[in-house]
Formats: C-alpha cells, structure tokens, sequence
C-alpha cells in the first residue's frame, strides 16, 4: 500500500514536472515578446547580456504606434471584419452543414466532395484569378472583399458537418413527425445543440481574420482600410524597422485574441469532441 | 414563413457585408486626379513634398497618393495592374526586375512618343536610362538615383587612431583598413566592416570594373569577393551572414549602434542619417560622426566607379489620364522635381553640380572635403540592368547568395550553381 | 400518384438547397471558380495579363529538370514526415497529461493554445534569438555544458539543420492545437472501461495500450489528416525562420508552397505555379484518401 502510494506521488510529481517544463517553453516568447515591446529596435536583438527589462524602459512604444499609424482605425477595421466574418461563417456553415448531414439531396456527395477538395489547394495558386473576379466585381479595396474572401470557407462546413453527423438522427425524425418544417428544427434543435461546435468555429474563424496578412495586403490598399496586420508591417520600412514598436503592437494585439478564446474556451473543449471526430 | 425566414437571413448576410464597404471613394470634382503609387509614406518625406510642389505649379491636377508598403511592394503593384481594370495612372517602379515583370506584362507603356514629342533630353540621366531599355525603348523615367558609397564611422577611426578610409582605395586597401580597425575584444567589440544579407553588397563590388553585369550567365568573377568577405567573417572583422539573417538586424541599426567602422551602402542612407540623428532616434554619441567615400576600386581601375539602383515613374497602360499622367512623370524626373528630391537629402536622377552643393550643404551632412567629393561619380553601373529573364535570375541568384553566406555550399560549388540554373533560364 | 411523390421529392431538393444556397453561393463564386480556373492554368502560360496561350503539358515536363522544384518538393516531403508523427505525439501526450486531475488544469490549457495563436512575427523573432548561431542560450548550453566546440557550434537555421528547426518550431506551435481536439476525443472515452482495467489490473501502459490508443482512433484520423494537409501547405514558417536578406530561401529550406508564391507573383509565371500546385494537390489527396480507406479498413476489423 505504501509503495502505491509513494509511486503515485512520484507519478504526480514526474506530471507536474513535464506541466511546468511545457508551460515555461510556452510562456518564453510571450515574455520575450513583452520585454522586447519596451526596448529599441537595436536592444531587441542583443543577447549578451540578456536584459528583461532595459534600464531605460521605452514606455513609449506603447503610445507611438498610436501616434505613428493610424493604429485605432486598424483596429476598428480589423475588429469589424472579425465579427462579421466569424457571424457570417458561422451562420453560412451550419446552414450548410444541416443540410449536408441531415438531408437527402441529388448531388450532396459530390457537392461536399468539392467542399472537401478545396481545403488541400493552397490559396497562393488560385489568388490572382480570384482577385480579378473580385476587382470585375468592384470589390477592389473594399473591406467587403475580404469579408466575401473569408466568410465562406470549405473548413467551416466541413467542420460543423462532422459535429451534425453526430447528433442522433432520430431527434430529427421525431421532430418531422411531429410536422416541425426543416427551418425549425435547424432553429429550435440543432443551432441550441451547437454551441460548443459554433464556439470552436469562433474561435478558429476569429484567429485566423485577426492574423490574415496577405488577404488584406493584396485587397485593402487606403491607409482607412488597413487592417492591425498590415499596419504591424508598416514599421518595417525600406531604409529602417522597429521591432520594438511591431513587439507593442502584437501585444496589443494578442489581446483580444486571447480574451476570446478565455471567453469559450470551457465550450471549446466540449465543441472539438463532438465535432464529428466519432468517425 | 419558410421563404419569409430565407429572405430575412440573406438580407441580414447581405446587410452586414455591405455595412464594410462603406465610405465612397472621394469624387473627382474638377480638374484630374492622378493616382499614384508609393510606398512608405510616413517615413518618406519626399513624396508628399512632390505631391504639394505639383500640386502647385499645376492648379488642375489632384494627385492622390496610395501607399503599398515597401516590403510587398512590387508584388502588390505587380497583382493589382494585372489585367487591364487597374485605376492607378503614375506607378512608381521600385527595382529592375520589378519593371521588367510590369513591361513584360504591358501593364506599362514606353514612353519615346511623349519623350519625342516634349524633346526630353535624356543626356541628364547620365546613360542610366540606356540599361533599361526594352527592345530599344523607353517604359521608366527615374526620378531618384541611388549610389553605392562607403559610410564610416570617424570616431571608431580616431580612438583606434586609424587613418581615415579615402576616395581612392583599392580593394585590398579596403580590407586591410577594416582589419586594422578591428577589435574583437570581449565587451569593446568593433567590426570593421559590415555587409547587408542583400546580395547586392557581396556581388556588386565585383561588377565594377565594367565588364560584367549581373545577367552574365557566368559568375566565376563573384568569387574573389565572397573569397575576401568570409574571410572577414572568420576573422571577426564583420558580423556573420548567418546572425544576421536569424537576427533580421537592420543595416541602419548595425552602423546606428556605434561597432561599425565602415559599412558598403547605398546613397539613401544618408538621408536617413542625418534626419534620426536630428529626430534623436539615432544615438549621435555612437553615430554622429559620421563620413562618405567612394566606393573601393580594383587594381588598375579609376577611382569613382560605383553601382546604382534608379528609382522610376510610369505611366499605366490602364490610366485614362495618359497626358496629364505623363506630364507629371516628366516633371518629376526634370529639374523642378530634381530641386524638390535634393532639398530633403535625396538624389535626384539628374544629377547637376547644384543639387550636388545642395544636398552636401544640408545642415547634418559631413563637412569634410572628403565626402563632398564622394558624391562625384564617374561610371554608374545598374545593379540590375534590363534582361528578359532578369527576374527569375534575380531568384536563383539570391538563393545560392544564401547557400554561400550560411555554408550550406562552398564558394566554388555555389558559383557552379548559378552558372548551371541562370544558364538553364538563359538557354530556354 | 406519381406526380405527388416527384414534387415531394422536388420539395425536399429545394429545401436542402435553400440551406446549402447562402454558403455555396459564396464558396462556389469566391473559391470553386477560382480554383477550376488554376486546374485549367496549369495547362496554360499566362503572367496574368497578356492572353493565356495552351501549353498542354509542358508545364508538367519542365517539372523534371527544375532543381528548385525537386528540392522543394524533397523537403517538403521531409518536413511532413518529420512534423505530422511528432506533433501527433507531442498533442496526444500533452493532452493526456492535461486530462488529469492536475490544479491549474485550465491555466495549463491556455498557456498550451498560447504559441497557437500569438503572431507568427513574434514567436518567430523568438526562436530565432533562442537557436541564434552564436548568441542563442541553446547553442550556450551546447558549449558551457556538453563542451561543444565553440568553431562548429551547430547552425539552426541553415544547411541540413534548416529542416529540423522548422519541424520542432511547428511541432512547438501546433501542439496546443491538435491537443484541444485529442483533449475532446478523450472525453468521449467512458471511465467505465478504464475502471474495468483497474479491477483487473492492468497498468497506466496496458490502460493506454488497449483503451486510449483504440478508443482515439477516429480522432487520430482527423488529426493526421488535418495535420497532413497543414503541413504540405508550409510557407510561412519556411519564410521567416530560414528566409534570407531578400526573403529567398536556398536549396535546402525551400517548400512547395513558396515556389509556387515564388513563380506566380516574383516571376508571374502562374502556369507553371498551378503545375507545381497540382502536384502538391495530388499528393495530398492520395495521402488523405489513402488515410480514409486505412481507417475504414481499421473499423471494420474492429468490429
């Protein structure tokens, strides 16, 4: 009994150790990232001696990218195209994927089929054509390009349909009977059931707009339109860079990102593990 | 109801989709407006000092300036001038191989009818404008026109109590400079020189003598220069390719930093100098005092030979503003922009003994005798000159550029290299 | 009767479209078209704006003789085999661990999502002063501790050593990712199996051997599959971790998806990107499909 009990206290112990040596591997860059956000560029590079906080901190980065770029409209855009991409995305994708889970229809194999196919093509090969078609359409620097860009992804259906696929068919058949139309039971059963699928959706849908460099750099070109990606770049100029100004951005930046995901992420476990993985 | 649900919920993806595109583009009330595009803006002064200049003198024209960035930037010119529904009328062209994709891609037209037509004179650009010629024609007029010069730094040179670096240096000078001047002393480090990850600072040195050039096919003349810098590397005489590369330590903080004796750069540092010493960004007790030369020669060659990279103006095949486009592409090229560029320490690409007092008179620039004459140029070689494939050699280049620098390659076997794959894009 | 039931079925058509309508109209306009268009440009010599002329396959010979080509498509390759079982195990163990009853469970979790989505700029700068060639505490360690001669310290980030950078760092970034989604299949496992191994007493090893491990099969398909795909799309890390003064990677760190960047908007030679793009399309879809029919195989045996 005494030799049990002691292993489990190594084992505990052994798991706690792995926990903290993970966690400190994961921390480091944020607090690199912290230190350097206070330093100048050329302090940001110097390792010997390492400094974690400068002796002449620079505050100051923190209110320059205010004053350098119009970073408040950045993130005004930026904040914009999230929140109607990932309500678009949401919305579109379990529409969609109701329908690919649940109901019969002529083609509903090869349809998601070409859903499926689209994820493996890099977006580098078809983004000139794309943004041809979109310039035709007048979406040239238009914030509602990139919304159309991002709002419609395969991943999204593809993802929300493994997690419709799960739900048991027989709580849509007992609703059919009970003469509930397709439109109803997708409100009053399905959406109510999703949460946590639709909170995993968010979460992805958001990082992914709140980092997205090159959608923005190839469609947004006015200074109101930039969204906080691209402004981070504009301190790397051509005759100079400022890694400590770009570090105070990201901070800021990682901000709302990470609250959001604080927010769900009790949901966000629960939404991965129904989300289809059940094979 | 169904219908009714369907109807409700497109309008509100419609609604909330059309709420982003909000904000019309300002209407062209009178007279034209050019667009124009740029990059960098905010760090650039002179732009917007030849916006408000032309704006001036031609009452009727509204330039209207759009900033792509300069890390993407011909990227982004290159995709957005694709097709034929671009809106821009005056692209600014960054690099050669930049210009060659556009012209290749007729997104810009050759200008020799307006040149003909307004008697430009191209004598003024002293030969610059011959290297980009297409066929036999004109696409760019460059309005800037950088030069490779040697930056030193005078207080690293007076404690070591090492003679200056001089307007007339061979290569071999150059090295032994930079080695006396070192000191790789734990704490008290100097290097004596230092290079740009480009491959510009390691390859072009060995192009001036005038008798290669970049689209050669065959490089085997590059080698005496990665010969001398590695060994500088080994020697703690310049900092490694490798650290700079992981530490993407920019040139201007390098020099800025106060350990850099000499450093190979173009012209357009030096106004960069001079403004973040006065802003106060720079330290001036590490970099305040600071020199030009002329760039190194080889043996038996005049000294004053150096390399250049121009900075142009075209006119889009797209604009429906051909004419007023065109005239503000000349002006900015001719001599009112000239006086414009020289007046915030930029050179203009014609060149005349007015702009050269100008811009060595600015309050900043070094008053020694020295760097003042390092600003007469005698031969001005592009660092890329016009060639149909000179973008894709562009690539290979600077690939196997890297392989040599890290080690991945010796110097021998990454000249093969790039013979053997430039040679396989010119044999196609 | 016939006319009901063919409107009935019409009906029923009509409704699932009308579900489907919103997303596909936008995901056939905004991405389907675009990408069949690249189908028919691998075919094509087109720089995006003079006229597309037909090529037939020459775009797809020319793959053979194109170093940069092989090359990218080498380390590519390497790259997935290095980082797919790696992160899989890496996420499988981490998620394993953070399924205990440990304090902190939830502060572990996020500091594990962390690298995941902080920006790639950032975290790259970091590693990249972590492995620095001469001042990285890594490379430190190397000399102060094991004695490593200081003239050949290892170089992280170039030459044969390029590659297993940028598989630790994905393994390093992904890792809180794939462990959310392992995390949720482990829910799903009923603790009435694991007690049933208690009483007859199997081991922690036996426990995950012939529970866990079966019991996860199906989210370890969608792991590798996701993992595959993600992994033959590398382009960003290759850039920022190995790219040099211009951005170029050299021989022995280029991947596909920067030659196709490369070719289509350096040298705006798009057919021949879209070849390249096929090849990596085709590869990753026989690896998934190949996955898809292994797991089918598998849950039928199973049963």
């Amino acid at each position: 009994m005494k030799s049990a009990h002691k292993k489990a206290v190594l084992g505990k112990t052994i798991v706690y150790l792995i926990l903290i040596i993970i966690a400190l591997l994961m921390l480091i860059p944020f607090v690199w990232m912290l230190s350097a956000s206070i330093k100048t560029d050329r302090e940001v590079f110097i390792m010997d001696p390492f400094v974690l906080i400068p002796k002449d901190p620079r505050w100051s980065n923190y209110t320059n990218i205010w004053k350098k770029i119009p970073f408040g409209k950045f993130v005004e855009n930026t904040v914009f195209l999230t929140l109607v991409v990932t309500f678009l995305q949401l919305l579109t994708s379990s529409f969609a994927a109701y329908a690919f889970a649940k109901l019969d229809f002529k083609g509903r194999n090869k349809l998601f089929l070409a859903y499926i196919a689209t994820i493996a093509m890099p977006w580098q090969v078809y983004m000139v054509p794309q943004f041809l078609m979109m310039r035709s359409m007048g979406l040239n620097d238009k914030l509602l390009a990139i919304i159309c860009l991002q709002a419609f992804s395969a991943f999204g259906v593809f993802m929300m349909k493994q997690f419709y696929t799960d739900i048991p068919d027989e709580l849509c058949e007992a609703a059919r009977i009970d003469g509930m139309s397709e439109y109803r039971i997708y409100f009053k059963i399905m959406l109510p059931l999703s949460k946590p699928a639709l909170s995993t959706l968010t979460i992805f849908t958001f990082v992914a707009t709140w980092n997205d460099y090159l959608g923005p750099l190839i469609y947004l070109r006015s200074q109101s339109k930039k969204t906080i990606q691209l402004g981070l770049k504009m301190f790397i100029s051509q005759y100079s860079s400022d890694y400590g100004l770009i570090m105070a951005g990201s901070v800021l930046s990682l901000i709302p990102v990470l609250a959001v995901f604080l927010m769900l992420q009790k949901y966000f476990v629960e939404g991965v593990a129904s989300t289809g993985l059940k094979g | 109801m169904k219908k009714r649900i369907i109807a409700v919920l497109m309008c509100l993806c419609m609604l909330a989709a059309m709420a982003g595109c909000g904000g019309k583009s300002g209407g062209s009330g009178k007279g034209v407006t050019l667009k124009w595009a740029i990059w960098d803006e905010s760090s650039t002064q002179y732009w917007s000092d030849i916006k408000k200049a032309y704006e001036e003198s031609h009452k009727n024209v509204t330039v209207e300036m759009v900033d792509l960035g300069s890390t993407d930037y011909m990227t982004v010119l290159a995709t957005e001038l694709s097709g034929s529904g671009s809106d821009f009328d005056v692209v600014t062209i960054k690099d050669v191989p930049g210009y060659a994709t556009l012209v290749q891609k007729n997104a810009i037209i050759a200008l020799d009818d307006y040149i003909k037509k307004d008697k430009v004179d191209l004598a003024k650009f002293a030969g610059a404008t011959d290297q980009v010629l297409v066929n036999g024609k004109l696409y760019e007029l460059p309005f800037r026109n950088d030069f490779w010069v040697i930056f030193y730094n005078k207080d690293i040179f007076d404690r070591a109590g090492v003679p200056y670096p001089t307007n007339d240096m061979t290569w071999e000078e150059y090295d032994a400079l930079a080695r006396k001047v070192t000191n790789t002393t734990f704490g008290k480090q100097v290097y004596g020189t230092h290079y740009h990850t480009w491959r510009s600072t390691v390859q072009l040195c060995a192009m001036l003598d005038g008798k290669h050039t970049i689209l050669d096919g065959n490089y085997d003349f590059v080698k005496p220069f990665y010969e001398m810098i590695l060994k500088q590397e080994k020697d703690g005489v310049c900092r490694k390719y490798a650290d700079l590369k992981t530490e993407g330590l920019h040139y201007s903080a390098a020099f800025s930093g106060g350990d850099v004796a000499m450093m190979n750069q173009g012209s357009w540092f030096i106004s960069t100098l001079i403004t973040n010493i006065k802003k106060g960004d720079y330290d001036a007790k590490l970099c305040g005092n600071w020199g030009i030369v002329k760039y190194p020669h080889a043996k038996g060659v005049e000294a004053g030979s150096t390399l250049g990279t121009i900075t142009g103006l075209s006119v889009t095949t797209a604009s429906k503003n051909k004419d007023a486009a065109w005239d503000f592409v000349n002006w900015v090229s001719g001599a009112e922009g000239a006086a414009v560029m020289a007046s915030s320490g930029n050179f203009p690409a014609c060149m005349t003994e007015d702009v050269k007092n100008a811009i060595a008179g600015i309050d900043g620039f070094p008053t020694d005798k020295q760097s003042k004459e390092a600003l007469d140029v005698s031969n001005l070689y592009l660092e890329v000159p016009y060639g149909d494939h000179v973008s894709e050699i562009n690539s290979v280049l600077d690939s196997y550029h890297g392989s040599i620098m890290t080690g991945e390659l010796s110097i021998d076997e990454g000249i093969k290299k790039m013979n053997d794959e430039v040679g396989k894009i010119l044999g196609k | 009767m016939a006319k009901p039931h063919l409107s009935r079925n019409l009906k029923r058509n009509l409704v699932a479209y009308s579900f489907i309508a919103p997303n596909f109209i936008g995901f056939c306009v905004f991405t389907l078209l675009p990408i069949v268009f690249a189908f028919v440009l691998a075919f094509c010599k087109w720089d995006g704006s003079n006229p597309i002329e037909f090529m037939g396959f020459k775009n797809f010979t020319r793959l053979f003789g194109d170093t940069f080509f092989k090359a990218a498509l080498k380390n590519t390759i390497l790259y997935c085999l290095g980082t797919v079982p790696l992160t899989m195990v890496a996420s499988l163990g981490l998620a394993i661990v953070l399924n205990q009853k440990v304090i902190g469970r939830g502060v572990f979790r996020t500091l594990s999502f962390f690298p995941y989505v902080a920006s790639l700029v950032a975290v790259t700068a970091v590693w990249k002063m972590l492995f620095h060639p001469t001042k990285g505490p890594i490379n430190s360690i190397l000399v102060n501790v094991f004695g490593h001669d200081p003239q050949l310290l290892p170089q992280w980030f170039s030459g044969s050593l390029v590659l297993v950078s940028m598989i630790l760092f994905s393994v390093w970034k992904f890792m809180g990712y794939y462990m959310v989604i392992y995390l949720a299949g482990l829910q799903g496992i009923s603790s009435e199996l694991y007690e049933a191994a208690s009483l007859d007493g199997a081991g922690t090893w036996n426990k995950f051997r012939y529970i866990t491990w079966p019991q996860l099969s199906s989210t370890t398909f969608f792991v590798v599959v996701m993992l595959t795909i993600n992994c033959f799309k590398i382009y960003d890390i290759a850039v920022m971790l190995a790219g040099g003064g211009s951005g170029e990677l050299t021989e022995s760190s280029t991947v596909l998806v920067f030659y196709i960047y490369q070719k289509a908007f350096i040298n705006w030679d798009l057919g021949y990107s879209s070849a390249v793009a096929m090849v990596l399309f085709v590869m990753v879809l026989t690896v998934t499909v190949i996955q898809f029919y292994g797991q089918a195989r598998k849950e039928r045996t199973d049963r």
